[in-house]
């Protein structure tokens, strides 16, 4: 036979270590911190053993259960009663002590888990593009939108391509061995790519919108804003009844895209051999909108490139009649448009290939 | 080329603010790039003369643009000389033998000068447009060059043998030196100034010290000459002597306006230095200059510039440009006297419909052409009244063919974290021969000189057109090495260039892709464990690029490549055809650069990839039963190579074996020395069931048995 008090009293002295924990109060949950992750997580094994030997099948507790039916039935239902409070006494005190450890092994989990999130990602290396190509891609994309066909020739030319063509006199300057590179055997590295008009006039007729980006050279020496190799948009439309407000309404349209909707555009007259008439265009700064900053030298103005109409002896160098068809060409430096973007200093950084500056641009 | 604001006000009259002036002109086409003050309230226009517009290296041709652009006219001073006495004839003789590289020459004499200090105003004048002030004789020819854009020179008569000149060209190997002091040897081609026995100038360029104005001297002759600009420029580019005489010459002077600069300096000389002029000049100019007549359709103007510009106005411009009307046209729209035309709607009617044509002024050489006239009215018209319009758009846009297959490209390098480089396309002759250059580039025979090179490299050494882009990026691995970075990943895609198998023909342009990465896999100061670069990791990029142009896989095979390390280098194939290379630098090329880690370099042949077909996606119906995977590992040589242990599995033609993998490969303890584990991963399944463990087991011993046979040692299951 068990009693009842004799059962209470052993589980107590067994539970005596976790009474501490059981209460509902600052005092158990500061007993329970006192605990190391591998200290509480015993604790609730062996509180989880506790729990199997005082309220399982074998235990006292079941054995004064079973014996409820065999008290005299008007001593049972106290009995029963009796029994059911020791019950619920220990079941109170088991789960107390668990659910203050259990809850102090999770968080100590939770503490031990915890990671810094202002650590770096991991990630592979990523790679840039270089800035020329960036803005080379972006002017490329605006005019295929804007109906041009992207076209290209070689870099080494004949003189045809590279001046007759291009109504390049025999005595002008560009020709001199000063200005253009020359190969041994008498071919010209390309100075514009102006030469690609001639190509594109050849493979298509008119009514036709080219534009060619590309490398060309000039022989500069090095410094901050020259290089002996750039590179260069030039651009053609040639149809019937072709003007100039075609042409500005063009590179206006261009540079909107390319540098906001209040952007403007201007024409100063200029000179060259395969335009005529010829044009400068500069557009208003993008940095101060035309007020005037360091960026465009405080005039408000930012100078592009050069425009004009196609000269007629162009045309009739590629069997256009100017007559019938009248056309638009221009042309601006890409490295130009970059140095602008990223406000570079010295332009020969872009073709020094330092890690360090490449890394800067997406 | 520098303009005093006052000298232009004294031309001109105008009213205008410096400023004013100058934003007035940079808008008609005559860009002034500076404006300073100098002495006495004056201004100076740094002006930006385009190279056709030799008419604007003088304050005159400025005027008559600013009197266009303002409605004033242009007043010359008078130039008549204060006192007169004999003829040139009696005094000097003049004989043009080349009248072809001389079509005018004009001498004139003053005796009797004496030669000084310039009075103030003029020293002034000269020196607020940065000219420096020498002698009354020296500066006043240097006045009137700046004022009529005629150079004239001033010679010492008595220092003239015979006191007479002869316009000749020179003999090949005379001597003449110059002002500046400098000895010079001629050539044939260049002409000369002579005197009875040898060259005292050379004609457009520079005069010679030996004729030069003295304080002795007495008697001048001022020489005022139209030279062929071709063989001015000739001259001037092969003496390496470029001068104020030769800028003007060489661009085209007035040639009707030879006299008036000569008398304008005459006249200066009798007020200033004293003396008397002969009457005449002796004026050799056997077959006069008739400048061009251009038509002009009004229409055109408004055809080409888009501008609305009424005939009238049209004709104001031109007129007040020196354009004149020729005979019929002039009858046609009156008596144009400038400024006001009586009646301007009764004119724009009646010339409006026709062709207008004008003789050109003798100082516009730049103007031949209807288009030019047309330039000249809208310019002055106004270039900034032009409006924006869009052309109309009967055509689509298009990109080059491959485009994005090239950005494809850009793309996955950069994602495995290749920066991209620019180099230039020149480079040493020093490379040539140490790289193997793409076969898709080389057409001649390997014996032959493949480079491409320039006469005139402006880059010390840089001569050659690459053929390879590798150099490129070793000088750029080794400059970031000097600037302190170790982990580099380059990639640069560009032309390559060859000799053409023909002479006379443009070399071969190809498009190559190369690649040099060297340093740690991974990016510094990660929560992860550093590795450093190998050739898988280059060979992965290249299969990442391949991948993402949608191109079939590259094949890799070993191979001996001149500038790789030997053991480490392997031939690119695509589609069978080699297109490039990659591996280890070799070593002899890594102690050139001074590489004091490994670099791995690739470089394979863009244009090829971009033309070649793309690997259509098409769907495979996903298999209803599962694969099942067994790994086998195999000791052997360490020369026997992965692909030859998977081509050899899938030689078995075993229909259920659908993939031979790579697990990894082992090198180290437990394996023999010269050998390697290598762990593969065979993956078996049938398209119509489950196969069963049986089965697998069978076709799987096969293969091992196989393998072993071939290439084992002894291998692990």
């Amino acid at each position: 036979m068990e009693q009842p008090a004799a059962v209470r009293e052993a589980f107590e002295q067994e539970f005596g270590r976790f009474a501490g924990f059981s209460g509902v109060n600052s005092s158990s949950m500061a007993n329970v911190a006192a605990l190391d992750l591998a200290a509480a997580e015993a604790s609730v094994r062996e509180l989880q053993d506790l729990r199997t030997r005082h309220t399982g099948k074998k235990s006292a507790l079941a054995n004064l259960k079973k014996q409820i039916g065999r008290v005299a039935p008007e001593e049972r239902a106290a009995f029963g009663q009796q029994i059911q409070q020791l019950e619920a006494g220990i079941v109170e005190s088991l789960d107390g002590a668990a659910r203050t450890l259990e809850s102090h092994v999770a968080q100590m989990r939770v503490e031990q888990e915890r990671i810094d999130v202002t650590l770096p990602g991991r990630r592979p290396r990523r790679g840039h593009l270089h800035p020329i190509t960036l803005v080379w891609q972006e002017i490329e994309d605006i005019f295929v939108a804007m109906g041009y066909t992207v076209e290209d020739g070689p870099e080494i030319e004949t003189d045809f391509y590279n001046f007759d063509a291009l109504n390049i006199p025999a005595t002008h300057p560009a020709r001199s061995a000063q200005d253009t590179f020359y190969t041994t055997d008498g071919f010209a590295l390309r100075s514009q790519t102006s030469t690609v008009q001639i190509h594109a006039m050849q493979r298509r007729r008119p009514p036709l919108r080219v534009i060619a980006p590309g490398r060309v050279f000039r022989r500069d020496t090095p410094d901050a804003t020259h290089n002996p190799m750039f590179f260069q948009v030039e651009g053609l439309l040639v149809d019937r009844g072709i003007t100039m407000a075609h042409l500005k309404g063009t590179v206006t349209e261009f540079l909107r895209r390319l540098y906001g909707a209040d952007t403007r555009t201007r024409f100063r007259p200029s000179y060259f051999p395969f335009t005529e008439p010829s044009a400068e265009f500069d557009f208003s700064c993008f940095k101060c909108n035309g007020v005037g900053c360091r960026l465009c030298k405080g005039s408000g103005w930012i100078e592009l490139g050069g425009s004009g109409m196609v000269h007629p002896n162009v045309l009739r160098a590629v069997g256009v009649d100017p007559e019938e068809f009248s056309g638009f060409a221009f042309g601006f430096g890409i490295d130009r448009m970059c140095a602008l973007k990223y406000e570079l200093d010295d332009i020969r950084l872009l073709f020094e290939n330092d890690v360090r500056f490449l890394e800067q641009f997406t | 080329m520098k303009i005093s604001y006052e000298w232009l006000r004294e031309l001109t009259g105008v009213e205008l603010t410096a400023a004013d002036l100058r934003e007035r002109l940079t808008m008609a086409g005559l860009e002034v790039e500076g404006l300073h003050e100098a002495a006495d309230g004056d201004f100076v226009l740094e002006m930006a003369v385009l190279s056709n517009r030799p008419d604007l290296l003088s304050h005159l041709g400025v005027a008559r643009e600013v009197g266009v652009s303002t409605g004033v006219s242009v007043r010359l001073a008078q130039a008549e000389p204060a006192s007169l006495s004999g003829r040139a004839g009696e005094l000097t003789a003049v004989e043009v033998r080349d009248s072809q590289l001389c079509p005018r020459y004009a001498a004139r004499v003053v005796r009797g000068v004496r030669v000084a200090p310039s009075p103030e105003w003029l020293i002034k004048r000269l020196q607020a447009i940065g000219q420096r002030p020498i002698n009354n004789i020296a500066d006043i020819t240097n006045y009137v060059m700046h004022e009529l854009g005629q150079p004239l020179h001033a010679f010492d008569l008595d220092k003239l043998t015979e006191r007479r000149i002869v316009v000749r060209r020179a003999q090949a190997g005379e001597k003449i030196t110059t002002l500046d002091g400098t000895a010079r040897e001629l050539d044939a081609e260049m002409l000369v100034i002579a005197d009875a026995v040898r060259p005292v100038a050379v004609a457009g360029v520079m005069g010679g010290a030996d004729s030069e104005i003295s304080d002795a001297t007495r008697d001048v002759l001022i020489e005022s000459a139209y030279f062929d600009p071709a063989s001015v420029r000739r001259t001037a580019r092969t003496l390496g002597l470029q001068t104020d005489a030769s800028d003007r010459f060489e661009r085209g002077v007035d040639y009707a306006g030879v006299l008036r600069a000569q008398q304008r300096a005459v006249a200066l000389i009798c007020e200033l230095a004293g003396g008397a002029a002969t009457e005449d000049a002796l004026d050799i100019y056997p077959q006069p200059i008739a400048p061009p007549v251009v038509a002009l359709r009004f229409a055109r103007v408004r055809g080409l510039t888009g501008l609305d510009v009424p005939p009238h106005e049209a004709l104001r411009i031109l007129n007040a440009l020196g354009f004149e009307l020729t005979g019929a046209a002039s009858e046609a729209a009156g008596k144009h006297t400038m400024p006001e035309f009586a009646g301007q709607a009764n004119l724009d009617a009646q010339v409006a419909p026709n062709a207008v044509a004008f003789n050109c002024p003798t100082w516009r050489a730049d103007v031949q052409i209807e288009e030019d006239l047309v330039e000249e009215v809208g310019r002055h018209f106004g270039f900034w009244q032009i409006e924006d319009a869009l052309p109309p758009s009967p055509v689509a846009g298009e990109y080059r063919a491959h485009e994005n297959r090239r950005r494809a490209a850009r793309q996955a390098l950069a994602a495995r974290g290749f920066d991209e480089a620019l180099s230039f396309s020149f480079t040493e002759a020093a490379h040539d021969g140490q790289y193997e250059l793409l076969p898709g580039l080389i057409v001649r025979a390997e014996e032959s000189f493949p480079f491409i090179t320039l006469g005139n490299p402006i880059i010390e050494d840089a001569a050659r057109m690459r053929a390879t882009l590798v150099p490129g990026l070793l000088a750029a691995a080794r400059h970031n090495f000097n600037h302190g970075t170790r982990d580099v990943r380059l990639f640069e895609t560009g032309r390559v260039f060859a000799a053409h198998e023909e002479a006379g023909h443009l070399p071969h342009e190809r498009e190559a892709c190369a690649l040099v990465a060297t340093g740690g896999a991974l990016e510094a100061n990660r929560a992860a464990a550093p590795r450093e670069l190998d050739f898988y990791d280059l060979k992965g990029a290249l299969e990442a690029t391949a991948d993402a142009m949608n191109l079939p896989a590259l094949e890799f095979v070993a191979a001996r490549v001149k500038h790789l390390r030997e053991g480490q280098a392997a031939r690119v194939l695509l589609g069978g055809r080699e297109i490039g290379s990659a591996g280890r630098l070799a070593d002899e090329l890594a102690t050139v650069y001074k590489f004091r880690q490994p670099v791995y370099v690739a470089e394979v042949d863009f244009s090829a990839l971009l033309e070649a077909p793309e690997a259509p996606a098409r769907y495979t119906p996903l298999s209803r039963f599962p694969s099942v995977v067994r790994d086998v590992s195999l000791v052997a040589d360490r020369r026997v190579a992965f692909a030859e242990m998977r081509r050899a599995a899938f030689d078995l033609n075993l229909e259920a074996l659908r993939g031979v993998a790579l697990v990894y490969t082992y090198e180290g303890e437990k394996v023999p020395v010269g050998c390697r584990s290598v762990t593969l991963r065979f993956e078996y399944r049938a398209d119509e069931r489950t196969l069963r463990d049986e089965e697998v087991d069978a076709l799987h011993a096969q293969i091992i048995s196989t393998l072993e046979q071939k290439f084992s040692r002894q291998s692990q299951p």
